[in-house]
């Protein structure tokens, strides 16, 4: 690895200051799993890292006003065991389970997985279907921008070198919205996805009629993306078998999947209608749980 | 250069190393603790995984500078010099290896497992042991290995803190 500097923020307003004060030849580490990894291969480097694997008040999981803040910094291994993602998100928890293994777990952060901004991130589709906001700080102050345009493509976000992503908020309208995740590998351990999906989805038991379905995609386009024609499809329709295998269909044409060594883009886009489909019937599957239990 | 102080294996070190020092390179060339391997260098293999404040990682991604402070556990802290550890044991007992490469982070990953989660059931050893890759065994007499040391901890709860 190429030298470098290292400074270790206390909290995040000492990490927002440290990066208007070395940017833009300053990088920052969370779990190091994606950076480190990244810097042993490369012939550049930043001058300086700036630490922010410290900075406590960025590790909490709380519902607030807004509705639930994620701090960037909370592991995978933290969203795992936390109480309440177990309780209104079990997608979320899903989705981190199938992430590396335990090691890259115990290390890696939700924010830190976002910023890479690679299209098989699998924390990804689950938090662009639940609609959710990422809060950026930086000298200017704090900003909201939605999962959807977060962004720009494969590595690239809207984050700017002196921006700090602090949190990640899924809003008030989403709390325990029935969602499901779904990612397919090679193996179960330490793959990439080839496809994934998430489905959230809110649905009237009684009449199968749903509302506000949201679908997101992983590993078949530049970015993580929304699926919305597969999901106009569905809005205000009862949520039929039929109806949840033809969104799968229509998602499998709005996917732009490419081949590569690991599948050929036509597997990509068959992949993408299976995993819709289920996705789909996992989120209804767990509308009715939910509906029974209340 | 970076100071750095941890606790290894009980004993409070301090090292000043260059700040781009990782922690796995940390422990074996200004520590001399060569037991966790430098396999492939980027958290795919596990056979650099240590204990830090009691979870495994890889060492090969985290800075010195980052464990600061903290305390860290490497194989070479599970035995004394009269006596193994239980899990060293069984491996030795069930031949859980050949070659052996693997064999500390493997050990390492299995420690922090049973540290947490005293009675595992297969399903939560295999998952516990997917970071850490072994090209010789099969994994089927490691997971065994760490099932005898369960149940051995469930009969006689003393070696427990071992
Ligand atoms: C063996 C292995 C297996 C993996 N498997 C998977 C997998 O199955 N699925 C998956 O999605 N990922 C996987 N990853 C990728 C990686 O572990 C995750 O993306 C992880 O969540 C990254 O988080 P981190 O905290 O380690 O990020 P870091 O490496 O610390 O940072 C990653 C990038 O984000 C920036 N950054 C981090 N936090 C912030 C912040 N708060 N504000 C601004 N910038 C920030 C850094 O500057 C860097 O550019 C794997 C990695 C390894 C090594």
């Amino acid at each position: 690895m190429r030298a470098f500097d290292v400074v270790t923020a206390k909290d995040s307003r000492h990490a927002v200051a440290l990066l208007a004060e070395h940017a833009p030849t300053a990088k920052v580490i969370a779990g190091g799993t994606d950076l480190l990894a990244d810097l042993k291969f490369s012939s550049h480097g930043p001058a300086m890292v700036v630490d922010i694997s410290r900075v406590e008040d960025l590790k909490a999981i709380t519902i607030t006003d807004e509705g639930l803040s994620i701090g960037a910094l909370v592991t995978h291994t933290a969203i795992m065991r936390s109480p309440i993602i177990n309780d209104m998100f079990p997608a979320l928890v899903h989705a981190a389970h199938t992430i590396g293994a335990v090691q890259t777990r115990n290390l890696g952060t939700l924010g830190g997985n976002l910023v890479t901004g690679v299209p098989s991130m699998d924390s990804g589709p689950t938090l662009m279907a639940l609609e959710a906001i990422i809060v950026i700080l930086s000298p200017a102050g704090r900003r909201q921008v939605p999962m959807a345009e977060f962004f720009l493509g494969p590595r690239k976000t809207v984050l700017k070198p002196d921006e700090l992503l602090a949190e990640i908020l899924i809003p008030k309208q989403n709390l325990g919205k029935p969602t499901h995740f779904l990612k397919f590998g090679l193996r179960k351990g330490q793959a990439l996805a080839l496809v994934s999906a998430a489905a959230s989805v809110w649905v009237d038991v009684d009449t199968q009629i749903c509302s506000a379905p949201r679908i997101s995609l992983g590993a078949v386009a530049p970015t993580v993306i929304r699926a919305p024609k597969a999901e106009a499809h569905l809005d205000g329709r009862p949520l039929t078998a039929d109806a949840m295998a033809e969104a799968g269909r229509i998602a499998a044409s709005e996917a732009k999947p490419i081949s590569d060594f690991r599948a050929s883009a036509g597997y990509r886009r068959e992949l993408v209608a299976v995993l819709t489909k289920r996705a789909l019937e996992g989120a209804y599957e767990l509308a009715k749980t939910k509906r029974r239990g209340a | 250069m970076a100071k750095v102080t941890i606790t290894v294996n009980g004993e409070a070190r301090t090292v000043s190393v260059p700040p781009e020092t990782t922690l796995l390179k940390l422990l074996r060339e200004h520590l001399n603790l060569t037991g966790a391997k430098l396999g492939c260098d980027v958290g795919d293999c596990g056979a650099c995984t240590v204990i830090v404040n009691g979870k495994s990682v890889n060492s090969c991604l985290m800075l010195a500078s980052q464990v600061d402070g903290f305390d860290v556990l490497t194989i070479e802290g599970l035995a004394t010099t009269d006596q193994l550890h239980p899990l060293q044991t069984a491996f030795e007992e069930k031949g859980s290896l050949q070659c052996g490469f693997c064999g500390p982070g493997v050990i390492m990953s299995a420690k922090a497992l049973l540290d947490e989660e005293p009675d595992p059931s297969v399903e939560r050893i295999r998952d516990a042991l997917a970071g850490n890759l072994c090209r010789c065994t099969g994994y089927s007499k490691m997971i065994e290995a760490v099932q005898a040391v369960a149940n051995s901890v469930n009969s006689h709860p003393s070696v427990k803190s071992a």
